[in-house]
């Protein structure tokens, strides 16, 4: 298993644009992705569970990512989020 | 990724700083106007490292950064452009610049006017309400407080070529702060205030002069106080030669060449040529006038009230003073008739507007400029809102002349100059019954055909006309079908002014272009998701489709502004329920695209999607899925 935690710095958080390609990023990998935030976690394979979490700038999130190629997905996701959001 | 080489790489490929009018950037995108689309190369752009895509649409040039990044890139981009940041509003003015010349030249004048205004509509009404005031109670002149209301009310009339000249600057995209410059170069305080000029000669005083050109001719050391025309000419001439400049210095010493020829040449021209050429013009103008007004009948007065706004639009009525005054000399000022009545018609046509209009932004600009105007102060109200639609200046030309001609016919004369329209009674005070028709003559005339003229450009109306929300069918839901959310034209969403929508990165589906601002539920479901900028909901179905609605392009930068929400996640919702209302009109006047997707995010699940384009009621069944 494969964790890691991320700030968003995009002003305007993880709306449905943003969202939309977070989802289309994890989608290749085979590994179970999940974000959660507080007390809540969803799929990050599912758009608009993504998008009810109401992500905003500033919030903290913790990405866990487990599966046979959770190596590579983990820094994929990683470095999308760094550069993205 | 290297911000600044990226930002290098996209300069050179846009062609440098000599194809390049603006720059601003979105959430995302790097937003550039281009002298020439053509120039730029495409394929090699999107090949730049930190690109992720490039297209163009309304003459911009759009560059996909993403977020976080794009303002990165972007300040690199500027210091290395050289540019000023730009706001999105420059960058769209700069694009629609792409016209016939009247038409720029017309909607030059209204894009430098419209973002003054405010000054100009405060200087204004306290400048009418002033001067009329002071004629009810004379004493009030002598008093400190008047004094110094008297300074606020007349500094944006004072310094308007320094205002005009930031404005101008930022519509021909040169640097605002050397327009500026420009602007105070042409009222410094040791040039002779303009408006004391005819004072000065009637005195017998000298106006001092000066050699220019190593001593080929003089001009006076006048200033231009109250001028808008020279002012905007200089500070174009300004941004041209700025412009060319950055081309031709070398990088290293462009931070000081350019700006100091910029200055000198501009300034030398404006004050030795533009100014001059334009002070002479003036005058003849002046002259002009004078003869048409000696023509009887009211014919004169009637010519000179028709063409009275045009000379507001050069700046040069500041200069009719010196004639009133030589009138009083030797009896009634019966210039002053004629000025009101052009005056009061030109208010009367924005009033017009003002009530015909269904332009909420337009309504509140039209409605205190022609109040300004029925005070005398008509500059609001020509630049704000006649001129830009030609139609009200020309049926306010119409009605100051008839208005004119009567007063005219009629004998009115002032007993001083200074104020017009409604205070003008009190300098018409042997005239009142006479001066009412005239005003009423005037009023009536440019009202009515302001009134049958003035129409909403086809996308207001379209916007007003639908204010009633339609009733909505009965419908049963079938499964795998998406019912119409909106109202409006539907079309494939690859059509949609927006490449992620497009590019079908959230899923496929439609566009609704919306021409009501309401969202209904597209079939019976569970909402499950909104946002807090509430231009977003999502809709599952119980059989497992995923419906995202995603009201306007890059909506979410309002912040929920225009948007009500009505509807709240998890709550069960039947086909036809209102979930969210918005407002078509915010969204525009924010400058955003109203087109709404409507997407299935998960159709990936799907074999495919047939979809029903054209005109749609809500309710009307748009998207069908193929199992």
């Amino acid at each position: 298993m494969k964790q890691f935690s991320y700030t968003i710095t995009d002003p305007v958080g993880i709306h449905a644009r943003p969202a939309g390609i977070l989802v289309k990023a994890v989608k290749p990998f085979e590994s179970s992705c999940k974000i959660t935030k507080g007390e809540k976690t969803v799929d990050l394979r599912k758009l608009m569970a993504l998008m009810g979490m109401g992500i905003k700038c500033g919030d903290t999130v913790d990405v866990t990512i487990e599966g046979p190629d959770e190596d590579v997905a983990a820094e994929t996701i990683e470095k999308f989020f760094k550069e993205n959001l | 990724m290297d911000y600044r080489k990226c930002a290098q790489e996209i300069y050179d490929l846009v062609g440098k700083r000599e194809n390049l009018v603006s720059a601003a950037h979105c959430a995302t995108r790097l937003r550039l106007v281009t002298n020439d689309n053509e120039k730029v190369d495409m394929k090699k752009l999107e090949d730049v490292d930190g690109v992720k895509g490039v297209f163009s649409s309304n003459g911009q040039l759009q560059i996909i950064i993403g977020t976080g990044t794009v303002n990165k890139v972007y300040d690199e981009f500027l210091s290395i452009s050289g540019m000023t940041a730009a706001t999105k509003a420059d960058v769209k003015a700069a694009a629609a610049a792409k016209q016939p010349l009247p038409f720029r030249m017309v909607k030059a004048l209204g894009d430098v006017f419209v973002p003054i205004l405010p000054a100009i509509v405060a200087s204004g009404l306290l400048m009418g309400l002033l001067e009329g005031m002071t004629k009810i109670w004379p004493d009030m002149a002598n008093s400190g407080t008047y004094t110094i209301i008297h300074l606020f009310s007349n500094a944006a009339f004072v310094f308007l070529p320094i205002l005009v000249a930031i404005s101008a600057a930022r519509v021909f995209g040169g640097n605002i702060f050397l327009g500026a410059v420009i602007g105070m170069i042409m009222v410094h305080s040791d040039l002779i205030n303009a408006w004391s000029v005819a004072g000065m000669l009637e005195e017998g005083q000298i106006i001092p002069s000066a050699d220019v050109w190593f001593g080929l001719y003089k001009i006076n050391l006048t200033g231009y106080q109250g001028h808008v025309i020279p002012v905007i000419i200089s500070v174009w001439f300004m941004c041209f030669i700025e412009k060319r400049l950055h081309k031709i210095v070398p990088e290293m010493i462009d931070l000081f060449v350019t700006p100091l020829v910029t200055v000198l040449v501009t300034g030398y021209l404006t004050l030795t040529i533009f100014g001059p050429i334009f002070a002479q013009l003036e005058e003849w103008i002046l002259v002009g006038v004078q003869w048409i007004i000696t023509i009887p009948y009211g014919i004169g007065a009637a010519i000179a009230g028709a063409i009275y706004p045009l000379t507001v639009v050069a700046g040069v009525h500041h200069m009719y003073n010196t004639v009133e005054a030589r009138m009083l000399s030797t009896g009634y000022n019966t210039w002053m008739p004629i000025a009101s009545s052009a005056n009061f018609a030109q208010g009367a046509a924005c009033f017009a507007v003002a009530l015909k209009s269904k332009d909420k932004k337009f309504k509140t600009l039209a409605l205190p400029s022609s109040l300004s105007a029925f005070l005398g102060i008509t500059e609001p109200a020509i630049f704000g809102v006649n001129l830009r639609l030609i139609k009200p200046l020309i049926a306010g030309m119409i009605g100051g002349a008839v208005g004119a001609a009567v007063g005219s016919m009629l004998g009115i004369g002032a007993t001083a100059y200074g104020v017009t329209g409604l205070f003008g009674f009190l300098t018409c005070s042997n005239f009142i019954w006479q001066y009412a028709i005239m005003l009423a003559v005037s009023f009536v005339i440019s009202f009515v055909l302001s009134w049958i003229l003035h129409k909403d450009k086809p996308k207001d109306e379209e916007a007003a006309a639908v204010e009633e929300a339609p009733a909505l069918p009965e419908i049963t839901c079938e499964k795998g079908k998406v019912y119409a959310p909106i109202k409006g034209n539907v079309i494939p969403s690859a059509n949609i002014p927006d490449e992620t929508f497009a590019a079908g990165v959230l899923g496929e589906g439609v566009g609704i272009e919306p021409t009501l601002g309401i969202v209904y539920a597209p079939f019976d479901g569970e909402i499950s998701s909104t946002t807090d900028t509430k231009h977003a909901i999502g809709v599952s179905s119980p059989d497992g489709m995923e419906l995202l609605i995603h009201v306007g392009v890059n909506t979410v930068a309002m912040e929920g502004d225009g948007f009500d929400l009505l509807c709240a996640e998890g709550d069960k919702v039947k086909a036809g329920q209102k979930l969210m209302t918005f407002d078509i009109d915010k969204i525009k006047a924010a400058g955003y695209s109203t087109t709404t997707a409507v997407l299935v995010t998960n159709s990936d699940d799907y074999a495919g999607l047939d979809i029903k384009e054209g005109a749609c009621e809500p309710l009307d069944c748009v998207i069908t899925i193929k199992e």
